[in-house]
């Protein structure tokens, strides 16, 4: 039975000459889990926001076409008169909270539809069980784990019983484990309660094995189809897919699972060639050119040594005598500083930044101590990016924001505006926006150029890849190479996207319970862990492989070696 | 790059109901506060223990007229975004008393809802101000009975903040920051007023009923100048630096909120012949 | 004993009740009698977190008060009574300032009248700080009337946004440290507060989009027109009465009876109209407060503290109201007494500051400093 459906609708919003989404017919069948996925600002918040309503009551914007939900017409019906039967939860979970406690979140919504009392109880009780969040019943809601709170937002829709869900990138924010409850959770609502779910994410690795239908968006276009049509013609497709299509394997596993099942040839042709540990390329072929300060010889290189230090946040310690170094043998690195929520990462970064001391060991990037450096070396000698790069950003243009990144380096005027049109590469930013209206992935170039505009000798880039969608993140990948290969960067990541720290570090250290537990070249430590492999590891396990690029590299090795 | 605006965001507007409420549950407000002035010999409160009596009388009744206009304004016609907006600058203003604290000072919190009301209109800087004294009393130290007063002259600083004529530029900064300094001294007074009756019994300064207004109203004077002018000139001089650092950006920071909200998003719904 | 909350209006009638009876008396063993009752229940009853201590806050302020009223009298005071304690210098005010004449012999009558005065102010302000301590605002939040749901849900949203706002203050104020910027001054006011300001407003669009998918505001449509046209009504009618009655407060010819009168109909009404008028949102309440019968006791207890005032008043006229002029010791009335024992009554029926746990969040109620201490230990250490 058709629970939701898109009849030729066509939006513009206000000011846009150019339909953000535009002739889009969709037929959604109830229990059915479909998957958006497009780059960023192609539209797929859009194509969310028509299933509940608000686009266009809440966004404003022209509309043509219907769309209708569990047969109502989303024309007469703002979203909140679809509370009932449609629940959406947006990107970021915890701002969207309205009470202080996790049990007053679950019954807002039952309140606003004057839910009897006793209703109320029993949702509540059988939605916590559903959820798996039964002991968080009354923490407040700012204790929450970016896992839990969005279970909780989730919760906090389902609390009225609807019949569709609406999510927009559930786990683009969380360490792997928060993601594997949360879409454990959403299994449990499509197979065991029938629930219909639709959901946006980038990181297609996760997901593709659950989904019925993936829909893809292109230049306002949808199309939705059966997932190996689909990922046919994906401009991105996951690791598994990519290593499926260069194995020739037939029909294409889409799981993890399926995919060991046929990967023993391959495992064995690679283990025969017996080349060392394939790590990551020096430079991709499309990599940018960056300006060099002529003053900076390229041998001055970057250099991180952290030794024995102890980190505390009140009473509590987050980390005890870690050390680590980045960039020691001369020349740059990338140091992948991995580990689950809670275990120290940013505490740690943001100690190696100078912001705060550690109550034991030393720290230094090049001969400096960090937190003893004022304001004009420190540009220069250390790059930060932290987790949210508007913290960065305070001027009301671009244009402003770069002229202020010279003055504060010192540096000749022009410098960051043409650093940010290297980095922005396709799809140049409007030098006259205001940096809050750019999306995640445009701020994150901005703040990239207000920092690397001085040329640190040391970067540290705390989670860069929170909402980034491939596109972005395989630039940002192949900068971070070239700034580590050609200019001797010495590069500090602290990150969970295990597949993006598989194509750009070189070593990684992982943290857990307050002490290194693993340290080493990417390869050998990434393929070794169960919860941090990538997915050509755990497919080829136990060969220390870790990226496509990587098999195809050796591949082509074996066959030169041949002839 | 500013576009003109028009017609400017009416967020709570100000229905003749709820304009009547107003000026009535103002008018007994300001009773609350001006009686000693006015109030003669014979009647509720002549000896000292009762001298008190009636402005505990208006001190009850107070908190009762505070809901009912605040009711009547915003029962039923706060949507999502309006309370969700005045959830936020509530919290702005909540966050800008922390440090500055305690019972009294409130000169950073008025800079709250000044933008705020001349941005999204008079109705809801009204609300604004009520509701950034009522949260913020709910952080910082708790509910005294100073506050009905204080949520009143907060909301009437943020409603005639949002009366002031059209201006732009430098213009409309100067405006609103002398609107800011009378109005932060109007407040002081008005408080000054209602406190004025019970610490000034039996004192030289104490009101003695039936006398001339002009008596009264020296005497008053001499209460407010040794006691708070003090502290008001310094709210006022604080508020002209305030305007004069914060006061542009904003202003078009709220400005480009109310933009890129959309509060009046009126969608085109244009359905094609099917 | 229950462990529940006692409902916030029952808490509300004890203090006001107790500060009532404070108001009417200048008796310097009573109003200390009234203050120990209120702190003694206040501390006993009190919630978690830091404004649990709001007692202790008050009654600093309290105390800040009768010194100030103190120091006010020695100056200013009416130059009445013998017994001399010691001389300030006499000034004359110039005529602008009234003519009055500051310093001067000051006497202990009129040292004593000061501290009657000043103790009676003091002890009403430490009622307010009790009525603080025992009742959370995240309870007060939630039994609000229906007509002020919006002004709740406002309310709270500000509350849990407060922190951080707090905590985005300190981390732009240390990305503008690892720029090289000032972070003091006033390009430094500005380049942290407006960041924060902005990054707020853009909060709030998201929150809003979330309240709206949540069903906030849902109309229903069968609301009885005749009901808003009668809350209208009434709303005129109760705001007439009201005019009248401050008429009647202020003017002497009238009747005593046409103040009181006017005040309390046109209070009713104005109050009544609002309440039954704004019908148009049909919501219900999880677990609301119960009014239950601790509360009534609790609640009643306060009442019988003002009862107990007004019945001394009409036995023993002047008991409450020791002169100064000339100077007379007070003494305690025992219906008096007996009103204010009884006012120790929610010790027996409210929940304990030791019984109550402080994990759980509705019991320990909203907590700025806390949520803000505990932003930053879990967005310091995780990564979300």
């Amino acid at each position: 039975m058709t629970i939701l459906e898109l009849d030729n609708v066509t939006v513009t919003y206000e000011g846009s000459d150019r339909p953000a989404l535009a002739n889009v017919s969709l037929r959604i069948e109830e229990g059915e889990w479909l998957l958006v996925s497009a780059p960023t600002g192609a539209g797929k918040s859009t194509l969310l926001g028509l299933c509940n309503g608000l686009v266009p009551h809440f966004t404003g914007g022209n509309m043509s076409g219907t769309v209708t939900v569990a047969g109502r017409s989303t024309e007469q019906c703002p979203p909140r008169n679809l509370a009932d039967v449609v629940g959406w939860v947006g990107q970021d979970p915890a701002s969207g909270f309205v009470t202080d406690a996790v049990e007053d979140e679950l019954a807002f919504v039952m309140e606003e539809l004057a839910t009897p009392p006793a209703t109320m109880r029993r949702r509540i009780e059988e939605t916590l069980d559903l959820m798996g969040i039964a002991e968080l019943r009354n923490r407040p809601l700012s204790t929450l784990s970016g896992g839990e709170a969005q279970r909780v937002a989730i919760a906090s829709v389902l609390c009225a019983s609807p019949k569709v869900l609406l999510l927009d990138e559930p786990t683009s924010a969380l360490d792997p484990a928060g993601a594997d409850d949360v879409l454990a959770a959403l299994g449990r609502l499509v197979h065991d309660v029938g629930l219909t779910v639709i959901m946006s994410e980038h990181r297609l690795e996760r997901v593709i094995h659950l989904v019925d239908r993936i829909a893809l968006i292109d230049r306002g276009q949808v199309t939705a189809s059966m997932p190996d049509e689909a990922l046919a013609i994906a401009p991105h497709v996951p690791p598994v897919i990519e290593l499926g299509r260069l194995a020739g394997w037939s029909p294409l596993p889409r799981s993890v699972r399926d995919a060991r099942r046929v990967a023993a040839p391959l495992i064995s042709r690679l283990a025969d060639a017996a080349t060392p540990p394939a790590g990551p390329p020096p430079h991709t072929n499309d990599s940018p050119r960056y300006p060099v300060r002529a003053s900076r010889s390229p041998a001055a290189s970057g250099h991180i040594a952290v030794t024995g230090i102890s980190l505390a946040h009140g009473r509590r310690t987050v980390v005890e005598r870690v050390s680590f170094e980045v960039g020691g043998g001369g020349g740059g690195e990338v140091l992948a500083l991995m580990g689950r929520n809670g275990a120290g990462k940013t505490t740690i970064l943001r100690a190696v930044a100078g912001l705060t001391t550690p109550s034991a060991g030393r720290l230094r990037i090049g001969n400096l101590d960090p937190a003893a450096i004022d304001g004009p070396t420190r540009i220069r000698s250390i790059g930060f990016v932290p987790q949210d790069p508007t913290l960065l950003l305070y001027s009301s243009t671009v244009a402003e924001e770069c002229r202020a990144a010279d003055r504060d380096g010192g540096l000749d005027a022009g410098t960051t505006a043409s650093v940010l049109e290297e980095l922005a590469a396709d799809g140049t930013i409007d030098a006259n926006r205001h940096p809050r209206d750019l999306s995640a992935g445009q701020q994150l170039q901005v703040a990239l150029a207000v920092v690397l505009a001085p040329a640190p000798t040391a970067l540290l880039l705390d989670e860069p890849t929170r909402g980034l969608d491939h596109g972005v993140k395989d630039r940002l990948a192949s900068l971070l190479r070239h700034r580590a290969t050609n200019h001797g960067v010495a590069i500090l990541l602290a990150t969970h996207d295990v597949e993006f720290a598989a194509t750009v570090a070189d070593r990684v250290v992982l943290l857990g319970h307050r002490e290194v537990t693993a340290a080493g070249p990417a390869a050998e430590v990434l393929s070794q862990s169960t919860v941090f492999a990538p997915q050509v590891a755990r497919i080829l396990s136990p060969l220390p492989v870790l990226t496509v690029a990587a098999i195809r590299r050796t591949l082509g090795r074996i066959e030169t070696n041949r002839s | 790059m500013m576009t003109a605006e028009s017609t400017p965001t009416r967020l709570v507007p100000v229905r003749p109901l709820s304009a009547v409420t107003l000026a009535v549950t103002t008018f007994v407000g300001i009773g609350a506060f001006v009686w000693p002035l006015l109030a003669r010999p014979g009647q509720v409160g002549s000896t000292a223990a009762h001298q008190t009596d009636a402005p505990w009388l208006l001190v009850v009744l107070l908190p009762l007229l505070v809901v009912t206009i605040l009711g009547e304004m915003t029962a039923g016609r706060l949507d999502a975004k309006a309370v969700a907006l005045l959830g936020v600058l509530a919290a702005v203003g909540t966050a800008l008393r922390i440090p500055t604290g305690g019972v009294a000072g409130l000169e950073l919190v008025f800079f709250v809802f000044l933008p705020g009301g001349r941005v999204f209109g008079r109705g809801f800087g009204f609300v604004l101000g009520a509701t950034t004294i009522f949260a913020s009393a709910l952080v910082v130290g708790g509910i005294g009975p100073w506050l009905p007063f204080q949520m009143f002259g907060a909301g009437w600083v943020g409603f005639g903040a949002g009366c002031l004529p059209k201006a732009r530029g430098w213009r409309e900064l100067v405006m609103l920051g002398s609107y800011g300094v009378v109005a932060g001294l109007a407040y002081g007074v008005a408080l000054d007023l209602w406190f004025w009756p019970f610490t000034s019994v039996d004192t030289t300064f104490a009101f003695v009923p039936g006398e001339p207004l002009s008596e009264n109203l020296s005497r008053f004077w001499a209460f407010h100048l040794s006691t708070a002018l003090g502290f008001d000139l310094m709210r006022g001089v604080s508020m002209v630096m305030l305007m004069a650092i914060l006061g542009r950006p904003t202003l078009a920071a709220l400005r480009r909120a109310s933009r890129r909200g959309r509060f009046d998003a009126a969608p085109l719904l244009v359905n094609s012949p099917d | 004993m229950d462990d529940q909350p006692v409902h916030p209006g029952a808490w509300w009638c004890w203090m006001l009740g107790l500060a009532a009876a404070a108001a009417r008396t200048t008796n310097l063993i009573v109003l200390v009698l009234t203050a120990l009752v209120v702190i003694v229940v206040a501390t006993a009853c009190r919630i978690h977190g830091p404004l649990g201590r709001s007692v202790i806050l008050f009654t600093k302020i309290a105390i800040g008060v009768v010194i100030f009223r103190l120091v006010l009298q020695a100056i200013f005071g009416l130059r009445l009574g013998e017994r001399v304690l010691f001389r300030l210098p006499a000034l004359t005010l110039p005529e602008f300032m009234a003519g009055i004449t500051v310093g001067g012999p000051v006497t202990l009558e009129s040292m004593m009248a000061g501290l009657n005065q000043g103790v009676r102010l003091g002890v009403i302000l430490i009622c307010f700080g009790a009525v603080n301590s025992v009742s959370s605002p995240a309870r007060l939040l939630r039994s609000l009337p229906g007509v002020l749901y919006e002004m709740g849900v406002a309310s709270t949203i500000a509350l849990t946004t407060a922190p951080q706002a707090v905590m985005s203050a300190s981390q732009i104020a240390e990305a503008r440290r690892l720029r090289g910027r000032p972070t003091r001054g006033a390009a430094g006011l500005r380049g942290i507060a407006i960041p924060v300001l902005e990054g707020a407003l853009d909060r709030s669009i998201r929150l809003a989009a979330a309240l709206d998918t949540r069903g906030y505001g849902r109309t229903r449509d069968d609301v009885a027109p005749n009901r808003q046209r009668t809350a209208s009504v009434a709303l005129i009618g109760g705001l007439i009465m009201l005019s009248i009655g401050v008429y009647g407060v202020f003017d002497t010819a009238a009747p005593v009876g046409l103040a009181i009168g006017g005040l309390t109909a046109g209070a009713v009404a104005c109050g009544a109209s609002v309440i039954v008028g704004h019908r148009t949102h049909r919501r219900t309440r999880h677990r609301p407060i119960r009014w239950d019968r601790r509360a009534t006791l609790v609640a009643f207890s306060g009442a019988g503290a003002l009862a107990a005032s007004i019945l001394t008043e009409a036995i023993e006229p002047g008991a409450l109201d020791p002169s100064t002029f000339p100077l007379v010791a007070p003494t305690l009335p025992i219906i008096m007494a007996a009103g204010l024992a009884l006012a120790l009554a929610p010790l027996f029926v409210a929940p304990r500051f030791d019984d109550i746990e402080p994990d759980d969040a509705r019991a320990a109620g909203l907590d700025i400093a806390e949520s803000a201490a505990t932003l930053s230990v879990s967005s310091g250490g995780d990564v979300r």
